[in-house]
Protein backbone atom coordinates (compact mmCIF):
# COMPACT_ATOMS: atom_id res chain seq x y z
CA UNK A 1 0.00 0.00 0.00
CA UNK A 2 1.23 3.45 -0.84
CA UNK A 3 1.88 5.94 1.93
CA UNK A 4 -0.79 8.37 0.71
CA UNK A 5 -3.50 5.72 0.67
CA UNK A 6 -2.37 4.36 4.02
CA UNK A 7 -2.52 7.78 5.65
CA UNK A 8 -6.05 8.36 4.35
CA UNK A 9 -7.15 4.97 5.66
CA UNK A 10 -5.45 5.60 8.99
CA UNK A 11 -7.32 8.87 9.50
CA UNK A 12 -10.64 7.10 8.97
CA UNK A 13 -9.64 4.34 11.39
CA UNK A 14 -8.52 6.81 14.07
CA UNK A 15 -11.90 8.56 13.89
CA UNK A 16 -13.71 5.24 14.04
CA UNK A 17 -11.69 3.70 16.89
CA UNK A 18 -11.74 6.83 19.04
CA UNK A 19 -15.31 7.83 18.11
CA UNK A 20 -14.14 11.39 17.40
CA UNK A 21 -17.32 13.42 17.18
CA UNK A 22 -17.63 16.02 14.43
CA UNK A 23 -14.13 15.33 13.07
CA UNK A 24 -13.67 14.24 9.45
CA UNK A 25 -10.55 12.74 7.86
CA UNK A 26 -10.03 16.09 6.13
CA UNK A 27 -9.70 17.78 9.53
CA UNK A 28 -6.66 15.67 10.37
CA UNK A 29 -3.52 16.80 8.58
CA UNK A 30 -0.62 14.40 8.21
CA UNK A 31 1.35 16.42 10.76
CA UNK A 32 -1.51 17.30 13.17
CA UNK A 33 -0.24 16.32 16.65
CA UNK A 34 -2.37 13.42 17.92
CA UNK A 35 -2.04 14.55 21.53
CA UNK A 36 -2.29 18.28 21.08
CA UNK A 37 -5.22 20.62 21.59
CA UNK A 38 -6.62 20.11 18.10
CA UNK A 39 -7.72 16.49 18.52
CA UNK A 40 -7.71 16.49 22.31
CA UNK A 41 -6.64 12.88 22.73
CA UNK A 42 -5.57 11.50 26.09
CA UNK A 43 -3.86 8.46 27.63
CA UNK A 44 -6.86 6.15 27.13
CA UNK A 45 -6.80 7.08 23.45
CA UNK A 46 -3.14 6.06 23.25
CA UNK A 47 -4.16 2.55 24.34
CA UNK A 48 -6.94 2.57 21.74
CA UNK A 49 -4.37 3.52 19.07
CA UNK A 50 -2.06 0.70 20.16
CA UNK A 51 -5.01 -1.70 19.82
CA UNK A 52 -5.74 -0.22 16.36
CA UNK A 53 -2.17 -0.94 15.22
CA UNK A 54 -2.37 -4.50 16.50
CA UNK A 55 -5.78 -5.35 15.08
CA UNK A 56 -5.54 -3.60 11.73
CA UNK A 57 -1.85 -3.99 10.94
CA UNK A 58 -0.61 -6.83 13.14
CA UNK A 59 1.87 -4.56 14.94
CA UNK A 60 2.42 -5.03 18.66
CA UNK A 61 3.87 -2.14 20.60
CA UNK A 62 5.01 -3.31 24.00
CA UNK A 63 7.72 -0.74 24.70
CA UNK A 64 6.28 2.62 25.95
CA UNK A 65 9.32 4.52 24.61
CA UNK A 66 8.69 3.10 21.16
CA UNK A 67 5.00 4.00 21.48
CA UNK A 68 5.85 7.65 22.22
CA UNK A 69 7.90 7.83 19.00
CA UNK A 70 5.18 6.26 16.86
CA UNK A 71 2.02 7.91 18.18
CA UNK A 72 3.04 11.43 17.23
CA UNK A 73 1.01 12.15 14.12
CA UNK A 74 -0.45 10.29 11.13
CA UNK A 75 2.81 10.73 9.21
CA UNK A 76 4.83 8.92 11.89
CA UNK A 77 2.24 6.21 12.37
CA UNK A 78 2.06 5.50 8.64
CA UNK A 79 5.85 5.36 8.34
CA UNK A 80 6.06 2.91 11.23
CA UNK A 81 3.29 0.75 9.78
CA UNK A 82 4.97 0.60 6.35
CA UNK A 83 8.20 -0.43 8.00
CA UNK A 84 6.84 -3.00 10.44
CA UNK A 85 3.52 -4.37 9.24
CA UNK A 86 3.62 -7.92 7.92
CA UNK A 87 0.01 -7.47 6.80
CA UNK A 88 1.05 -4.94 4.14
CA UNK A 89 3.97 -6.92 2.77
CA UNK B 1 -36.77 12.33 53.68
CA UNK B 2 -37.68 15.13 51.29
CA UNK B 3 -37.28 15.42 47.54
CA UNK B 4 -36.01 18.91 46.77
CA UNK B 5 -35.20 18.54 43.08
CA UNK B 6 -35.55 15.97 40.31
CA UNK B 7 -34.73 15.37 36.63
CA UNK B 8 -35.68 12.68 34.19
CA UNK B 9 -34.50 11.47 30.81
CA UNK B 10 -36.98 8.99 29.38
CA UNK B 11 -38.73 7.95 26.16
CA UNK B 12 -40.94 10.98 26.79
CA UNK B 13 -39.53 14.48 26.51
CA UNK B 14 -39.23 14.83 30.26
CA UNK B 15 -35.98 16.80 30.47
CA UNK B 16 -38.00 19.97 29.87
CA UNK B 17 -41.65 20.96 30.34
CA UNK B 18 -42.88 19.43 27.05
CA UNK B 19 -44.41 16.34 28.70
CA UNK B 20 -46.59 18.35 31.09
CA UNK B 21 -47.55 20.72 28.30
CA UNK B 22 -49.21 17.75 26.64
CA UNK B 23 -46.51 16.65 24.22
CA UNK B 24 -46.81 12.90 24.77
CA UNK B 25 -44.86 10.59 22.49
CA UNK B 26 -46.68 7.57 21.08
CA UNK B 27 -44.83 4.46 20.00
CA UNK B 28 -45.37 1.43 17.82
CA UNK B 29 -43.11 -1.55 18.35
CA UNK B 30 -41.36 -3.27 21.19
CA UNK B 31 -38.73 -0.74 22.19
CA UNK B 32 -39.14 2.74 23.59
CA UNK B 33 -35.88 4.69 23.31
CA UNK B 34 -35.01 7.64 25.52
CA UNK B 35 -35.25 11.14 24.08
CA UNK B 36 -31.98 12.72 25.13
CA UNK B 37 -31.20 16.39 25.65
CA UNK B 38 -28.18 18.11 24.15
CA UNK B 39 -25.17 17.40 26.35
CA UNK B 40 -22.96 20.04 24.70
CA UNK B 41 -22.92 22.40 27.69
CA UNK B 42 -22.81 19.64 30.27
CA UNK B 43 -20.34 16.94 29.25
CA UNK B 44 -16.90 17.66 27.72
CA UNK B 45 -16.71 16.18 24.23
CA UNK B 46 -13.65 14.14 25.12
CA UNK B 47 -15.72 12.30 27.74
CA UNK B 48 -18.97 12.22 25.79
CA UNK B 49 -17.48 10.37 22.84
CA UNK B 50 -16.59 7.42 25.07
CA UNK B 51 -19.81 7.25 27.04
CA UNK B 52 -22.24 4.41 26.58
CA UNK B 53 -25.91 5.26 26.85
CA UNK B 54 -26.38 4.26 30.50
CA UNK B 55 -23.52 6.49 31.63
CA UNK B 56 -24.57 9.27 29.28
CA UNK B 57 -28.21 9.48 30.42
CA UNK B 58 -27.16 8.98 34.05
CA UNK B 59 -24.75 11.90 33.85
CA UNK B 60 -27.25 13.88 31.78
CA UNK B 61 -29.92 13.53 34.47
CA UNK B 62 -27.71 13.73 37.55
CA UNK B 63 -25.12 16.37 36.81
CA UNK B 64 -27.55 19.29 36.30
CA UNK B 65 -28.92 18.58 39.79
CA UNK B 66 -25.48 18.41 41.41
CA UNK B 67 -24.48 21.65 39.73
CA UNK B 68 -27.43 23.37 41.40
CA UNK B 69 -26.73 21.79 44.81
CA UNK B 70 -23.13 22.22 45.83
CA UNK B 71 -23.47 20.48 49.21
CA UNK B 72 -24.27 16.92 48.16
CA UNK B 73 -22.96 14.42 50.72
CA UNK B 74 -23.08 11.37 48.48
CA UNK B 75 -24.37 9.66 45.37
CA UNK B 76 -26.47 6.48 45.30
CA UNK B 77 -27.54 4.85 42.03
CA UNK B 78 -29.84 1.92 41.35
CA UNK B 79 -29.30 0.07 38.08
CA UNK B 80 -29.99 -3.57 37.29
CA UNK B 81 -27.68 -3.82 34.32
CA UNK B 82 -25.65 -0.58 34.01
CA UNK B 83 -23.88 -0.29 30.67
CA UNK B 84 -24.80 -3.73 29.44
CA UNK B 85 -24.20 -2.91 25.78
CA UNK B 86 -20.56 -2.02 26.48
CA UNK B 87 -20.25 -5.10 28.67
CA UNK B 88 -21.32 -7.38 25.83
CA UNK B 89 -19.08 -5.54 23.34
CA UNK B 90 -16.18 -6.14 25.71
CA UNK B 91 -17.01 -9.83 26.13
CA UNK B 92 -17.31 -10.22 22.37
CA UNK B 93 -13.88 -8.64 21.95
CA UNK B 94 -12.38 -11.21 24.30
CA UNK B 95 -13.67 -13.95 22.00
CA UNK B 96 -12.98 -12.17 18.71
CA UNK B 97 -9.40 -11.26 19.56
CA UNK B 98 -8.64 -14.48 21.40
CA UNK B 99 -8.08 -12.80 24.76
CA UNK B 100 -5.43 -10.52 23.20
CA UNK B 101 -5.07 -6.76 23.62
CA UNK B 102 -8.46 -5.25 24.43
CA UNK B 103 -9.63 -1.65 24.39
CA UNK B 104 -10.32 -0.25 27.86
CA UNK B 105 -13.26 1.99 26.94
CA UNK B 106 -15.98 -0.66 26.74
CA UNK B 107 -14.85 -2.19 30.01
CA UNK B 108 -14.74 1.15 31.83
CA UNK B 109 -18.22 2.05 30.59
CA UNK B 110 -19.73 -1.34 31.29
CA UNK B 111 -19.43 -1.54 35.07
CA UNK B 112 -22.66 -0.47 36.78
CA UNK B 113 -20.82 1.79 39.23
CA UNK B 114 -19.37 3.77 36.28
CA UNK B 115 -22.46 6.01 36.46
CA UNK B 116 -21.99 6.99 40.10
CA UNK B 117 -18.23 7.11 39.57
CA UNK B 118 -18.46 9.49 36.61
CA UNK B 119 -20.93 11.70 38.50
CA UNK B 120 -18.56 11.86 41.46
CA UNK B 121 -15.48 12.62 39.36
CA UNK B 122 -17.17 15.22 37.20
CA UNK B 123 -18.58 17.04 40.23
CA UNK B 124 -15.48 16.36 42.39
CA UNK B 125 -17.72 14.75 44.99
CA UNK B 126 -15.63 12.61 47.34
CA UNK B 127 -18.50 11.53 49.59
CA UNK B 128 -20.40 8.26 49.94
CA UNK B 129 -20.82 6.54 46.56
CA UNK B 130 -22.79 3.37 46.17
CA UNK B 131 -24.57 1.45 43.41
CA UNK B 132 -27.38 -1.03 43.99
CA UNK B 133 -28.03 -3.76 41.45
CA UNK B 134 -30.90 -5.76 42.92
CA UNK B 135 -32.64 -6.05 39.54
CA UNK B 136 -36.33 -5.13 40.03
CA UNK B 137 -35.78 -3.53 43.43
CA UNK B 138 -32.46 -1.78 42.75
CA UNK B 139 -34.15 1.63 42.97
CA UNK B 140 -36.02 0.69 46.16
CA UNK B 141 -32.66 -0.38 47.67
CA UNK B 142 -31.26 3.01 46.70
CA UNK B 143 -34.05 4.71 48.64
CA UNK B 144 -33.48 2.43 51.62
CA UNK B 145 -29.77 3.25 51.56
CA UNK B 146 -30.60 6.97 51.63
CA UNK B 147 -33.06 6.51 54.51
CA UNK B 148 -30.39 4.66 56.50
CA UNK B 149 -27.74 7.31 55.87
CA UNK B 150 -30.12 10.03 57.06
CA UNK B 151 -31.14 7.98 60.09
CA UNK B 152 -27.52 7.42 61.07
CA UNK B 153 -26.73 11.10 60.61
CA UNK B 154 -24.15 10.31 57.93
CA UNK B 155 -25.67 12.66 55.36
CA UNK B 156 -28.08 15.55 55.09
CA UNK B 157 -28.37 15.82 51.29
CA UNK B 158 -27.88 13.13 48.65
CA UNK B 159 -28.17 12.60 44.93
CA UNK B 160 -30.05 9.38 44.28
CA UNK B 161 -31.51 7.87 41.14
CA UNK B 162 -31.99 5.05 38.71
CA UNK B 163 -30.53 4.35 35.27
CA UNK B 164 -31.37 1.66 32.75
CA UNK B 165 -30.46 1.43 29.08
CA UNK B 166 -31.70 -0.78 26.35
CA UNK B 167 -29.61 -1.96 23.42
CA UNK B 168 -29.87 -4.54 20.69
CA UNK B 169 -27.78 -7.03 22.70
CA UNK B 170 -29.83 -6.47 25.82
CA UNK B 171 -33.11 -6.66 23.95
CA UNK B 172 -32.15 -9.94 22.25
CA UNK B 173 -31.20 -11.62 25.51
CA UNK B 174 -34.38 -10.57 27.31
CA UNK B 175 -36.53 -11.32 24.27
CA UNK B 176 -35.28 -14.92 24.34
CA UNK B 177 -36.40 -15.07 27.95
CA UNK B 178 -39.90 -14.00 26.88
CA UNK B 179 -39.84 -10.57 28.52
CA UNK B 180 -41.18 -8.71 25.49
CA UNK B 181 -44.17 -8.99 23.23
CA UNK B 182 -43.63 -10.81 19.97
CA UNK B 183 -46.33 -8.87 18.15
CA UNK B 184 -46.05 -5.19 17.20
CA UNK B 185 -48.30 -3.06 19.31
CA UNK B 186 -48.89 0.65 19.79
CA UNK B 187 -48.40 2.30 23.16
CA UNK B 188 -52.07 3.33 23.21
CA UNK B 189 -53.13 -0.33 22.91
CA UNK B 190 -50.57 -1.74 25.35
CA UNK B 191 -52.98 -2.29 28.23
CA UNK B 192 -55.54 -3.97 25.97
CA UNK B 193 -53.07 -6.35 24.38
CA UNK B 194 -53.87 -9.37 26.59
CA UNK B 195 -50.70 -11.17 25.56
CA UNK B 196 -47.44 -12.24 27.16
CA UNK B 197 -44.54 -9.83 27.53
CA UNK B 198 -44.18 -6.09 27.76
CA UNK B 199 -42.26 -3.35 25.96
CA UNK B 200 -38.55 -2.70 26.41
CA UNK B 201 -37.94 0.75 27.87
CA UNK B 202 -35.12 2.79 29.34
CA UNK B 203 -34.42 5.97 31.23
CA UNK B 204 -32.79 7.76 34.12
CA UNK B 205 -34.49 9.62 36.94
CA UNK B 206 -32.45 11.53 39.48
CA UNK B 207 -33.42 13.20 42.74
CA UNK B 208 -31.81 15.43 45.31
CA UNK B 209 -33.11 14.27 48.68
CA UNK B 210 -32.63 15.97 52.00
CA UNK B 211 -33.39 15.30 55.64
CA UNK B 212 -34.72 18.86 55.92
CA UNK B 213 -38.11 20.09 54.71
CA UNK B 214 -36.78 23.40 53.39
CA UNK B 215 -37.56 23.87 49.64
CA UNK B 216 -39.09 20.38 49.44
CA UNK B 217 -41.18 19.34 46.45
CA UNK B 218 -42.68 16.50 48.48
CA UNK B 219 -41.92 14.05 51.25
CA UNK B 220 -40.73 10.55 50.42
CA UNK B 221 -42.25 8.83 53.44
CA UNK B 222 -41.21 5.20 53.17
CA UNK B 223 -40.17 2.33 50.92
CA UNK B 224 -40.79 -1.39 51.18
CA UNK B 225 -39.51 -4.21 48.98
CA UNK B 226 -40.35 -7.88 48.89
CA UNK B 227 -39.87 -10.86 46.60
CA UNK B 228 -42.07 -13.73 45.41
CA UNK B 229 -45.15 -12.90 47.50
CA UNK B 230 -48.34 -14.89 47.28
CA UNK B 231 -50.84 -12.89 45.26
CA UNK B 232 -53.49 -13.05 47.98
CA UNK B 233 -51.08 -11.31 50.39
CA UNK B 234 -50.81 -8.07 48.50
CA UNK B 235 -53.66 -6.26 50.29
CA UNK B 236 -52.39 -7.42 53.66
CA UNK B 237 -48.91 -6.22 52.80
CA UNK B 238 -50.02 -2.81 51.65
CA UNK B 239 -52.22 -2.39 54.74
CA UNK B 240 -49.29 -3.23 57.00
CA UNK B 241 -47.06 -0.84 55.08
CA UNK B 242 -49.55 2.00 55.44
CA UNK B 243 -50.26 1.22 59.12
CA UNK B 244 -46.53 1.41 59.78
CA UNK B 245 -46.74 4.96 58.46
CA UNK B 246 -49.90 5.80 60.45
CA UNK B 247 -52.09 5.70 57.36
CA UNK B 248 -54.98 3.60 56.09
CA UNK B 249 -56.10 2.51 52.61
CA UNK B 250 -58.60 5.40 52.58
CA UNK B 251 -55.82 7.97 53.01
CA UNK B 252 -54.30 7.15 49.64
CA UNK B 253 -55.88 9.44 47.06
CA UNK B 254 -53.60 8.44 44.17
CA UNK B 255 -51.86 5.30 43.00
CA UNK B 256 -49.02 5.09 40.49
CA UNK B 257 -49.10 1.50 39.24
CA UNK B 258 -46.71 -0.39 37.01
CA UNK B 259 -49.23 -1.89 34.59
CA UNK B 260 -47.05 -3.24 31.78
CA UNK B 261 -49.53 -4.91 29.42
CA UNK B 262 -48.08 -8.34 30.27
CA UNK B 263 -51.04 -10.60 30.93
CA UNK B 264 -48.94 -12.77 33.23
CA UNK B 265 -48.32 -10.03 35.79
CA UNK B 266 -50.88 -7.22 35.46
CA UNK B 267 -53.26 -8.97 37.86
CA UNK B 268 -50.99 -7.81 40.69
CA UNK B 269 -51.89 -4.21 39.95
CA UNK B 270 -55.56 -4.95 39.40
CA UNK B 271 -55.72 -6.75 42.76
CA UNK B 272 -54.05 -3.84 44.55
CA UNK B 273 -56.16 -1.26 42.71
CA UNK B 274 -59.32 -3.01 43.92
CA UNK B 275 -58.30 -2.15 47.49
CA UNK B 276 -58.39 1.55 46.59
CA UNK B 277 -61.74 2.04 44.80
CA UNK B 278 -61.79 5.82 45.36
CA UNK B 279 -58.23 6.56 44.27
CA UNK B 280 -57.00 8.02 41.01
CA UNK B 281 -54.70 5.59 39.23
CA UNK B 282 -51.75 6.68 37.11
CA UNK B 283 -49.81 4.44 34.73
CA UNK B 284 -46.37 4.98 33.21
CA UNK B 285 -45.11 1.91 31.35
CA UNK B 286 -47.31 2.85 28.38
CA UNK B 287 -45.16 5.99 28.29
CA UNK B 288 -41.65 4.71 29.06
CA UNK B 289 -41.77 0.92 28.70
CA UNK B 290 -40.75 -1.78 31.16
CA UNK B 291 -37.31 -1.98 32.77
CA UNK B 292 -36.08 -3.19 36.14
CA UNK B 293 -35.77 0.21 37.82
CA UNK B 294 -38.82 1.86 36.25
CA UNK B 295 -40.09 2.75 39.73
CA UNK B 296 -37.55 5.58 39.50
CA UNK B 297 -39.61 7.11 36.71
CA UNK B 298 -42.78 6.45 38.75
CA UNK B 299 -41.23 8.38 41.65
CA UNK B 300 -40.34 11.27 39.33
CA UNK B 301 -43.93 11.27 37.98
CA UNK B 302 -45.41 11.16 41.50
CA UNK B 303 -43.17 14.03 42.59
CA UNK B 304 -44.35 16.13 39.67
CA UNK B 305 -48.00 15.24 40.39
CA UNK B 306 -47.56 16.36 44.00
CA UNK B 307 -46.14 19.68 42.86
CA UNK B 308 -49.35 20.31 40.93
CA UNK B 309 -48.24 19.51 37.39
CA UNK B 310 -51.11 18.72 35.04
CA UNK B 311 -50.63 15.09 34.11
CA UNK B 312 -51.25 14.12 30.47
CA UNK B 313 -54.37 12.00 30.00
CA UNK B 314 -52.29 9.09 28.72
CA UNK B 315 -50.77 8.77 32.19
CA UNK B 316 -54.18 8.49 33.85
CA UNK B 317 -55.45 4.92 34.08
CA UNK B 318 -58.52 5.75 36.19
CA UNK B 319 -59.57 9.23 37.20
CA UNK B 320 -61.30 9.59 40.58
CA UNK B 321 -61.01 13.39 40.64
CA UNK B 322 -58.97 13.43 43.82
CA UNK B 323 -56.48 16.14 44.73
CA UNK B 324 -53.14 14.36 45.01
CA UNK B 325 -51.75 14.53 48.52
CA UNK B 326 -50.78 10.97 49.39
CA UNK B 327 -49.42 8.81 46.57
CA UNK B 328 -48.60 5.13 46.74
CA UNK B 329 -46.36 3.69 44.02
CA UNK B 330 -46.53 -0.05 43.44
CA UNK B 331 -44.28 -1.75 40.94
CA UNK B 332 -43.14 -5.28 40.34
CA UNK B 333 -40.63 -6.65 37.88
CA UNK B 334 -41.76 -9.84 36.16
CA UNK B 335 -43.89 -10.69 39.18
CA UNK B 336 -40.79 -11.55 41.18
CA UNK B 337 -39.60 -8.37 42.86
CA UNK B 338 -42.07 -5.91 44.29
CA UNK B 339 -41.83 -2.47 45.82
CA UNK B 340 -44.02 0.10 47.54
CA UNK B 341 -42.98 3.75 47.68
CA UNK B 342 -45.06 6.25 49.64
CA UNK B 343 -44.98 9.99 48.95
CA UNK B 344 -46.82 12.90 50.55
CA UNK B 345 -47.29 16.52 49.63
CA UNK B 346 -45.56 19.01 51.90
Amino acid sequence: MEAVALKAKLKTQIIQYLNLLDITPEDIKDDTPLFGEELGLDSIDSIELIVLLEREYGIKITNPTEGRKVLVDVEQMAAYILEHSENLK
Amino acid sequence: MYIIDCYSISPQKTFDESFFEGQVEGFVGNKYHAIEPSYADLIPRGLLRRMGKAVRIGIGAGLPLIEKQKDIDGIIIGTATGGLDDCIKFLNQIVEYDEGTLTPTNFVQSTPNAIGGHLAMMSKNTGYNNTHMGIGTAFESTLLDAFLLFEEGEASKLLIGNVEETSQHHYNIDAYAGYFKTEEISSTELFNSNSKGSICGEGAAMFVVSNKKENALCKLVDVHQFTYPKSENIEERVSQFLEKNNMSLQDIDSLVLGFSGDNRYDFWYTNLMNSFPKSTVYSYKNLVGEYPTSSGFATWLATKILTGKKTPNKAIYKDANRTPKNILIYNNYLGAQHGFILLKST
